[in-house]
């Protein structure tokens, strides 16, 4: 179940990235954003996919867990890249969903 | 300066791009499979399916060797695993080894073991998913060295054009998350960047680790120099490993019951035995080498490495322990290992090889979309003019490489199912098919209009993709709907790929057949269908 978190976490933090990104921000939002919003979500993003690089880390060892990072981050942006155009509400919802969901089955599976 | 170097970059990206991409999807697409080539064996050969591992498999094993192969001068026992039901015998017949043609230890004889009753297993002929792996990096029925370079040569220019694709992209970070659907080239544009940029690390390492791997295969000559053309040299100090000589063959001996020498082993290392060789069987001098499965770090290499137990065959006393330890293996090892690992996807974690496979998918679809932009420019550029002969042989070549391919490897399958088990050279017909197939949707792509070819081919392929679960059910009785396919798992996920796959051909043809306000830009829909094969 953990891949499934990471996987989460990755679409989360590139989400969170695209939302640090002017086009995209106003896209999916709606308005206008702040400077500092966008220095924002960029952290959040970055700090999400440290975090799925973590869960990496707990699925394996360190020379294959480091490899196996950017496989996932690509596995998840893809879908996430033809998302933005044609369902960006989806898209922005998935973002929170997916942890939670990922995290809920994580825990069931532990306990 | 800028301009022009980007320009440039954007010339040799489009042309090389071009010209090796025809063979480049075929090798992504063939490659992509082959991560999977043990569970598409498995697949072709129903007759192995109903075989069930249980307590007794080894001395089942035991006593079918002693019955096919009593005088050999050694036997190899392969026992079941999660990617193989059946029970794997080699043995190497009595009397001088004879050398294998083209060099290389001779491998002896071979047979299949059912593990639950021990009978002998005949498989019908075929090549299965080891055709497709050796296609990747060899093609077929060219001599295998010309093959090599060429391929060699074709992933150079891969890493060539991945390098130039980055110098070309104008804004690499800005349009990270870009896609406009719906603009013709500017979407086939935006498709090839998203699949190329995301990938990138995937692409690169997939490229670089593939000429690591042909660098040893094709030019040897660093190390015939530095070595003094003794290239064994050259392996045994980059990968140390012991070897011993086995002496002549003693006195007839009965052996000890197989059984709780591998329950001791077992219990030793903890793991499930994987493997089982004897040295000079039911001699005086029988030599018997137990060995667990053990995960490989992704730095070491399994060969030589595997816990095992060596016994005393008529006694049944342990003579040694080897532990469950990496060989020491250099940096520069290391570093190939690395990169060869990745590459092969040498680890026992099915995670991992599903993740790959996605990837490579994903590589696929960055090659044959960058096809297809270079088609959509210049249909563009025609503004409703007829398209010149050029203009047709490149997308009669796509056409060709792609869902041709696709219809290629559907036929392969689907012959598998079809032609009689009995057949003369079956394996061979199995490979004429897929070649004849291929062949046949080169031709109707060179002669049929743009649009109405890609409709027809991709008809062709959601059917066939679509059928193949179907015909499982008429042929064999490890389909769906049967518990052999779901215990051994690879059976169910093949059908359940080829649904997959069938439905996202079915979901292009859609996308290209739905009659539009604009009819110069047809095929424009399809990347939406290929990113989504992707997720």
């Amino acid at each position: 179940m953990t891949v499934l978190l990471a996987l989460a976490l990755g679409y989360t933090g590139l989400t969170c990235l695209a939302l640090g990104m002017k086009r995209h921000h106003q896209e999916l939002l709606g308005r206008k954003p702040t400077e500092a919003r966008l220095r924002l979500f960029k952290t959040i993003g970055w700090l999400l996919l440290l975090a799925t690089t973590a869960a990496c880390l707990m699925l394996w060892p360190l020379g294959l867990a480091l490899s196996m990072v950017p496989v996932l981050v690509t596995l998840v942006g893809l879908p996430l890249i033809f998302l933005l155009p044609y369902q960006p509400t989806l898209a922005r919802h998935l973002a929170w969903a997916l942890p939670l969901v990922a995290g809920g089955l994580a825990v069931a599976g532990l306990g | 300066m800028n301009g022009s170097l980007r320009q440039s970059m954007a010339w040799l990206h489009t042309w090389s791009g071009l010209l090796l991409g025809w063979l480049l999807v075929a090798v992504f697409v063939t490659g992509t499979s082959a991560y999977y080539r043990e569970e598409i064996s498995l697949w072709m050969e129903p007759e192995l399916h109903q075989s069930t591992a249980s307590d007794d498999t080894m001395d089942l094993a035991w006593q079918t060797l002693g019955r096919i192969a009593p005088e050999a001068r050694s036997w190899d026992i392969s026992l079941p695993d999660a990617r193989n039901p059946a029970v794997q015998l080699r043995w190497q017949p009595a009397g001088e080894e004879q050398p294998r043609q083209g060099g290389g230890r001779n491998r002896g004889e071979q047979a299949w073991m059912d593990a639950g009753s021990g009978e002998v297993l005949t498989p019908r002929e075929t090549r299965g998913g080891h055709f497709l792996y050796r296609f990747h990096f060899e093609l077929y029925g060219v001599p295998r060295l010309w093959a090599r370079w060429l391929i060699c040569v074709a992933t150079m220019f891969m890493l060539v054009a991945i390098i130039s694709g980055v110098i070309t992209h104008k804004k690499i970070f800005k349009d990270f998350f870009t896609f406009r659907p719906g603009k013709g080239q500017r979407s086939w544009l935006d498709a090839h960047n998203a699949s190329a940029v995301l990938a990138l690390p995937f692409h690169f390492m997939i490229t670089y680790s593939g000429l690591l791997l042909f660098m040893v295969m094709l030019m040897p000559w660093g190390i015939d120099a530095a070595y003094d053309g003794d290239r064994r040299a050259f392996f045994d100090e980059a990968f140390p490993r012991s070897t011993e000589a086995p002496g002549p063959a003693g006195e007839p001996a009965d052996m000890v019951a197989i059984g709780p020498l591998a329950a001791a082993t077992a219990a030793r290392f903890e793991r499930p035995v994987s493997r089982i060789e004897v040295q000079h069987p039911n001699r005086e001098n029988a030599r018997i080498r137990i060995s667990v499965e053990q995960d490989v770090a992704i730095s070491g290499r399994r060969r030589g490495g595997s816990p095992t137990q060596v016994f005393q065959g008529s006694s049944g006393d342990l003579l040694e322990t080897i532990e469950p330890r990496e060989a020491p293996t250099p940096l520069m090892g290391k570093v190939y290992n690395v990169m060869t690992n990745l590459h092969l996807v040498r680890f026992a974690d099915p995670l991992v090889r599903l993740l790959f496979f996605f990837s490579g998918l994903a590589g696929s679809a960055m090659v044959a979309t960058g096809m297809l932009l270079w088609v959509s420019k210049r249909t563009q550029q025609l503004r409703r003019q007829q398209p010149g002969a050029a203009l047709k042989l490149v997308n009669g070549l796509n056409m060709a490489s792609i869902t041709g391919l696709l219809a290629a490897i559907g036929a392969y399958f689907a012959a598998n199912r079809v032609l009689p088990a009995t057949l003369a050279e079956r394996s061979s017909w199995e490979i004429r098919v897929f070649f004849l197939v291929w062949l046949t949707s080169l031709v109707h792509g060179l002669l049929r209009p743009h649009r109405r070819g890609w409709i027809e081919q991709l008809a062709v392929i959601t059917v066939l993709w679509l059928a193949l679960p179907f015909l499982d059910m008429v042929t064999t009785d490890s389909h769906l709907f049967s518990a052999a396919a779901w215990r051994l798992g690879a059976l169910a996920g093949f059908d359940l790929i080829c649904l997959l796959l069938g439905a996202l051909w079915g979901y292009a043809l859609w996308r290209v057949a739905k009659p539009k306000p604009d009819k110069r830009k047809p095929a424009r829909a399809r990347e939406p269908a290929l990113a989504e094969g992707n997720a």
